[in-house]
């Protein structure tokens, strides 16, 4: 054991080993470790605001046991989506992995400090994202000691689960790496096939389909419901751990957590033997499988034809991104399928409580909310949706040593900023299109209220893409080993999100000031704001190109 | 033509990691630079490519600044980097490609330069390969053939040899000699001294920051001992 844990520290150190530096520990450490100090405020201060408001209607109509339920489902969402995106890299596209194999380790060791990193990774955000709100309960509610201590191990428990599910459906589809020729489209299929899974999964046997009318998709909604039983048939630890939390009889708060532990344990004896069995297959095919296929011989004329820079840079961005699995799941996918990932499980959430589009259509109708309030919670709910694209604020750091490219070649620095930032807000827009189709899909909004929305969405975008890549170049994370360390082990990552979260902020005020506005005008005001922000700040990077990039070296 | 005129650069106050250094590498000279590890040849080449900001002096390559224009400065250059792990996940042909559209190398001519560099390297049936599967060798080929694709009159090279087999070290050397007698310029870093000793027109050694010699072999086993080796030479110049 004491290797396991040597080896889960070694890992996580190496994932982390920038963050010291990028945190500026030795240096004006008080003043960064103030600012991150109020970000968290900020950001724990938001969460506690919604939670609150959340909860207080609930209470008000005797509901307030719902909230553990969506809570704890929240963080199983969290957790799934966390371990699509980073199971397969961090049991197979990490460069450690060839150094590991020659070492006198027994394959449990590695299995298990791997397994160990993933879980850390994700305590990491589940914490803060589940903690506060739960406390936020047991403080409304008045709970008892019993409460706080079954609401930390339903934390640690909840995601367990979903990581070893899933970890083995990659471990499987891993396993036939040394069968193939092309390793590296291998690992883009195998991606794709996660993704298709985890898609399945989550929707079930309900199948999409066009021109539904709210009998349909209420219908459709009654078979999506089938996807929260199937999680609960897969995971049903959950419904333990919120009978657990919610009854008022003790023995029945032991059994529900005993019941949840004894499962948890036997899925991970049973994880650990099947992984034993299929996880070094698929590494080794991985590592040093199959080598490249043949490839055809000599060059196309086409292929030799010039485009403009600007066509030629963003190109390069691209492949580099969609080429590379770790940067594919990590920044190019999660602008696709968080959106619906999320619809997905709100719906089957909200289908679970007996809520279907007609409901939620009536709901909104009998809200005394004007359509301002319906514009900002849109923005705030792309917002949302938005904070997990990394493309910006790792533009530079992807490149890794090789970022000094971009300072020899006779290519001014800001144009070559602004070349690294269009995949970002073009991922951005997929991301404002899918949410405005979901939107309008549930809401039936006017094409002009759309237009408006997308419009004012994207001049986030764009000044979200700028501010990323200048917090990027002010700390970026050049020397790393793995991909992995640059797009998810990344202190940086966390700028996206405290942005969403500001403009969410930004959200909330606008609709407090602005109460009773037109809604056009409204988004007006919002819009102008953003675009004069989005002038100053690309000023801010047009007059600083030379300097900002005095930390890459 | 790339001159250094009284360069110097800190990275931490009052230790200079380059001290007051001044060069003129003409045209038509293939200039070694020499010196152990740590003594300001990466920090030297860096200035000069514009990776780093100089502290003071300034250095013009064919009469451009790289501090003043850069843009048209680096122009005027093509530089090979010590690591030749480029945008791995591109294949050969699509790095060139964007080399050639980063240095405007003129449509009717790429098609040519691209087939006459990569047959000379032996890489032109790989380059539909992404270049994460070529060997440590083909990478510096790859790289190489990006800096030479827009036929720059200054080369810059960071250890160019290494990871070269014999051939494509030996044509390297002879394309260095080509592109010297043409009238054009190379500046070279090397370890290899008797590469340096062979190749190189002039070398200069840099040592804890400071240019301690500049000149030909000769001068220096006339400025030090005439019998010794070259190894011997370098060793005592680097390690008075």
């Amino acid at each position: 054991m004491k290797k396991v844990i040597k080896l889960t520290k070694i890992f996580l150190k190496n994932s982390f080993s920038n963050m010291d530096a990028q945190m500026g520990v030795s240096t004006k450490s008080k003043s960064k470790f103030l600012l991150y100090g109020l970000l968290f405020l900020y950001f724990a201060g938001l969460i506690i605001f919604l939670s609150y408001n959340l909860l207080d209607g609930l209470i008000q109509i005797q509901q307030e046991e719902i909230f553990i339920g969506m809570i704890l489902f929240m963080i199983l969402g969290l957790a799934i989506v966390q371990t699509i995106f980073s199971s397969i890299n961090i049991l197979y596209f990490t460069k450690d992995s060839e150094y590991l194999l020659p070492l006198p380790l027994k394959p449990y060791q590695i299995i298990l400090a791997r397994t160990n990193v993933m879980l850390i990774s994700e305590y990491l955000i589940i914490f803060l994202v589940g903690c506060i709100p739960l406390i936020m309960y047991g403080i409304l509610t008045g709970a008892g000691i019993v409460y706080y201590i079954i609401m930390l191990l339903a934390v640690i428990l909840v995601p367990i689960l979903p990581v070893l599910l899933i970890s083995i459906i990659v471990m499987g589809i891993m396993s036939f790496a040394k069968l193939t020729k092309n390793r590296n489209k291998f690992q883009l299929l195998a991606t794709a096939l996660l993704l298709v899974i985890v898609i399945a999964l989550s929707i079930s046997t309900s199948s999409m389909q066009d021109d539904l009318t709210n009998e349909e998709m209420a219908q459709m909604l009654v078979e999506a419901n089938g996807t929260i039983e199937m999680i609960k048939g897969y995971i049903p630890t959950v419904d333990y751990l919120i009978e657990a939390l919610t009854t008022n009889n003790l023995v029945t708060t032991v059994i529900e957590v005993l019941k949840t532990i004894v499962i948890t344990a036997i899925s991970f004896v049973v994880y650990m033997l099947i992984a034993q069995q299929i996880y070094f297959k698929g590494l080794v095919g991985n590592l040093f499988g199959g080598g490249t296929a043949r490839t055809k011989k000599g060059i196309k004329q086409k292929e030799y034809k010039n485009s403009k820079l600007y066509k030629s840079y963003v190109g390069k961005e691209f492949k580099v991104l969609a080429r590379n699995p770790v940067f594919l799941m990590q920044c190019l996918i999660p602008a696709i399928l968080i959106p619906i990932i999320m619809v997905v499980i709100t719906y089957a959430g909200l289908n679970s409580d007996g809520m279907g589009l007609e409901q939620i259509n009536q709901m909104v109708g009998q809200m005394t909310i004007n359509t301002f309030m319906i514009a900002c919670i849109i923005l705030g709910v792309i917002q949302f949706f938005t904070m997990f694209i990394y493309i910006a604020i790792t533009a530079v750091s992807r490149d890794g040593e090789n970022a000094v490219f971009m300072k020899y070649i006779p290519v001014p620095l800001y144009k070559q900023y602004i070349y690294k930032i269009v995949p970002n807000i073009i991922m951005y827009m997929v991301s404002i299109i899918i949410t405005l189709g979901i939107a309008e899909y549930i809401l039936h909004l006017p094409i002009v209220t759309l237009i408006a929305l997308f419009v004012v969405a994207t001049i986030i975008g764009v000044l979200q893409s700028i501010v990323m890549i200048i917090i990027d170049l002010k700390r970026p994370k050049l020397n790393w080993d793995s991909e992995y360390a640059v797009a998810k082990q990344n202190l940086n990552l966390i700028f996206p999100m405290l942005f969403s979260m500001l403009n969410i902020g930004i959200m909330i005020g606008a609709v407090a000031l602005l109460k009773n506005i037109n809604m056009y005008l409204g988004l007006g005001i919002v819009g102008v704001l953003y675009i004069v922000a989005t002038v100053v700040i690309n000023k801010y990077l047009y007059n600083n190109q030379n300097k900002l990039a005095d930390n890459i070296i | 033509m790339i001159e250094i005129k009284n360069v110097s650069k800190s990275y931490v106050k009052g230790k200079k990691s380059v001290d007051d250094l001044n060069l003129e590498i003409k045209n038509g000279e293939i200039f070694g630079f020499l010196g152990p590890n740590g003594a300001g040849k990466t920090t030297t080449i860096r200035m000069i490519t514009g990776i780093l900001n100089i502290d003071e002096g300034d250095i013009l390559i064919d009469g451009k600044s790289i501090k003043r224009e850069p843009l048209e400065a680096k122009k005027n250059f093509g530089f090979v980097p010590d690591s030749p792990d480029m945008f791995l996940k591109l294949k050969g042909i699509e790095y060139l490609m964007f080399m050639a559209d980063v240095y405007d190398v003129p449509q009717d001519k790429r098609k040519d330069k691209i087939e006459e560099l990569t047959k000379k390297f032996e890489i032109y049936n790989d380059l539909n390969n992404q270049i994460q599967s070529y060997s440590h060798g083909m990478r510096q080929k790859i790289v190489i053939c990006g800096a030479l694709l827009a036929e720059p009159k200054n080369w810059i090279l960071d250890e160019p040899m290494t990871g070269l087999d014999p051939k494509s070290s030996y044509d390297l050397k002879e394309m260095m000699r080509q592109h010297a007698r043409a009238g054009k310029t190379v500046f070279f870093s090397t370890h290899i001294l008797e590469v340096a000793e062979k190749l190189c027109d002039r070398v200069g050694i840099i040592n804890n920051g400071k240019l301690v010699f500049v000149g030909t072999f000769d001068e220096m086993k006339q400025k030090f001992k005439e019998n010794a080796s070259l190894e011997d030479l370098f060793l005592e110049i680097t390690e008075k």
